[in-house]
């Protein structure tokens, strides 16, 4: 039979090496990266570190190694850290961003009311998003205070999107008045509706 | 037994959103009844009063309820050759790849996580010996890993009733297989020396990364139950164990595309599968 | 007029509200869709089936729109130039710059009416490929 058992792999997967984390952060290869990256959240520093090399990483895989850290230590200062790439102007940051926020939702938790109160619309409208990961009550509630004081539409419609799935009775006289200041545009009168619609069938 | 909960349609379409973004598994409508089913049960199984309170258990993820209703939906039982559309891309597609840049005799390692009771390592054993070609010229070798060590004492054993055997010819029973009774077989001690198993958890670095690295991996049904921070960390223990171009299999209900963005989508004849790029700039 | 019966077109938006929106308007047109969550999805749909047009949306789990339009047209299969309809809330500039640059054929920015989107498919799936 020409199948073999070895007793053991000799090909061994990447095993940390001796030196610091900062100085393979700073100097090492992206493979040397990528295995700091993933060793870090066990560090005692290792939260400062996995901000710097944050701030300075370039390569998709390795950031996204960072951010997986990040969410393992799953802390409001470990979210803090992540916070800011939300505003990034690159498109996969902030998709890398919200990921990793949403995999430590006790932790994103303690900033959702500020994302939704933030002045920049986009930044509401990703937060959203994170409403939907808390616990239905909390969510919804923060949603709810967004979408009555909300001025820009794209964001209101965000927010349902997300109530469609979270959402209960309590939500319905918010999203009938919502679609009462938004008459003209026409996505989030469907949306509204739709949603409205599997709230009421539901509750 | 009570009648299954009315459903209204949105009701439906609420859940099915929620399964989609959460597994990737679609319902269409065709599929309301067989849904309603289900749920009746889990409804039951909850004490939920009413669609709209078990909806609400099924998000809160409290006892990993998501999980007891994707078991509802599936088939959890494991057998030979289960999904051998996969063991084909395996031999026709993934190896002809893998030994493009191998040399005869070079190994070629194979990791079955989760094995439960080692129906899909001996699978793939099986499979190679009867379909590839270059069985002979490359030095295989089959790791079976579970986080039950019971399971993985059965699958050392390698005890298998009828059920287990149902999609294999009489001929490849009789050839692999020796009776022990009328409803019991054992797999030949030749292969069953050839599989080596090993207790693992998926999302623990330090029992994954002894395993070293393979080809092929079959992942199988088990991320699709893990919430977003345990399957982000297992699709990085399970980067660190495929070579670079080395292929990940999962189940044909999952999809990397809620998992993890680290692997490349192929495609081979009809099966996605996803691959370890060649550098981490890839 | 185009023909659009059998046109295939691929929705990819995180948003379950948005694909249903525009899954009603181009089914009422003609269209056969699919959906996708976000561009790993896409890529395996557009990796399975035909299609004749991809509406794409920017912000989206695990792979945003402009990698998963950077990701397709570098890829050496023959789908890869299948025409991209981005749409998204992003009206600033460096989003349609970078959407333009990742190999965009057009960008809407929502909120998109329902007859402006078929519109906009029907150009498109009649486009020469």
């Amino acid at each position: 039979m020409p199948l073999v058992r070895k007793p053991s792999s000799p090909t061994g997967a990447p095993v940390p090496d001796g030196r610091q984390l900062s100085e393979i952060f700073a100097t090492g290869s992206d493979d040397d990266r990528w295995t700091a990256a993933r060793g870090a959240a066990d560090s005692p520093d290792g939260l400062s570190l996995l901000a710097d090399a944050l701030s300075r990483e370039r390569i998709p895989r390795v950031r996204e190694a960072i951010f997986t850290a990040l969410t393992k230590i799953a802390t409001p200062d470990s979210a803090a850290v992540v916070l800011p790439y939300l505003r990034s102007d690159d498109a996969a940051e902030r998709t890398g961003a919200l990921d990793a926020l949403r995999a430590m939702p006790a932790a994103a938790a303690k900033f959702l009311p500020s994302l939704l109160n933030d002045t920049d619309p986009d930044v509401r409208l990703l937060a959203c998003e994170i409403a939907r990961v808390l616990p239905a009550g909390d969510g919804s509630c923060a949603l709810g205070e967004l979408i009555e004081r909300e001025t820009n539409s794209n964001v209101c419609s965000a927010a349902v999107e997300v109530l469609a799935e979270t959402g209960d009775l309590a939500s319905l006289p918010i999203l009938a008045r919502c679609a009462a200041r938004f008459p003209d545009d026409p996505f989030l009168t469907f949306a509204i509706r739709a949603a409205s619609d599997r709230i009421g069938s539901s509750d | 037994m009570t009648d299954p909960p009315e459903i209204t349609e949105e009701e439906f379409r609420r859940l099915a959103d929620f399964l989609y973004r959460r597994t990737g598994m679609v319902f269409t409508e065709t599929k309301r009844y067989y849904v309603e089913r289900r749920i009746s049960e889990r409804m039951v199984a909850t004490s939920s009063e009413s669609f709209s309170v078990y909806f609400a258990y099924l998000r809160s993820e409290v006892r990993n309820e998501v999980a007891q209703l994707i078991n509802a939906f599936t088939v959890n039982e494991t057998y030979f050759y289960r999904e051998d559309y996969q063991l084909d891309c395996l031999s026709t597609d993934l190896l002809r790849e893998r030994v493009a840049t191998k040399r005869p005799r070079d190994p070629i390692r194979i990791w079955s996580v989760p094995c439960s009771t080692g129906e899909e390592p001996y699978s793939i054993a099986i499979w190679l010996l009867e379909n590839w070609k270059d069985v002979d010229t490359y030095d295989i070798e089959i790791v079976g890993s579970d986080i039950d060590t019971r399971v993985l004492e059965a699958a050392a054993e390698g005890i298998f009733g009828k059920r287990a055997l149902m999609r294999l010819s009489p001929e490849l029973v009789a050839r692999y297989f020796h009776s022990l009774d009328d409803e019991r077989w054992q797999i030949l001690d030749d292969l069953r020396q050839s599989v080596r198993f090993s207790r693992v958890n998926l999302i623990e670095n330090r029992e994954t990364r002894p395993q070293g690295r393979f080809d092929v991996i079959f992942c199988r049904n088990v991320l699709i139950y893990f919430d977003d921070e345990s399957r982000r960390v297992a699709a990085e223990n399970l980067y660190d164990n495929l070579m670079p171009g080395g292929f990940i299999c999962l189940g044909h209900t999952e999809s990397m595309s809620r998992i993890s963005p680290l692997f490349e989508v192929c495609r081979y004849s009809g099966a996605i599968v996803y691959r370890r790029p060649q550098g981490l700039r890839a | 007029m185009t023909d659009k019966a059998g046109r295939r077109v691929l929705i990819v938006d995180d948003a379950a509200l948005v694909r249903t929106y525009y899954r009603t308007a181009l089914e009422q047109g003609g269209f056969l869709v699919e959906e996708a969550l976000n561009g790993l999805e896409a890529l395996e749909k557009l990796l399975l089936y035909p299609f004749d047009l991809a509406i794409v949306d920017i912000n989206m789990p695990h792979m945003d729109g402009i990698t998963f339009l950077r990701t397709l047209r570098s890829k050496d299969i023959p789908v890869s130039g299948i025409p991209v309809l981005i749409t998204s809330t992003e009206a600033g500039p460096q989003d349609m710059a970078a959407a333009r640059s990742a190999g965009a054929n057009y960008y809407l920015v929502k909120p998109v009416k329902q007859e402006t989107l078929a519109e906009y498919a029907a150009i498109f799936c009649g486009a020469p490929r």
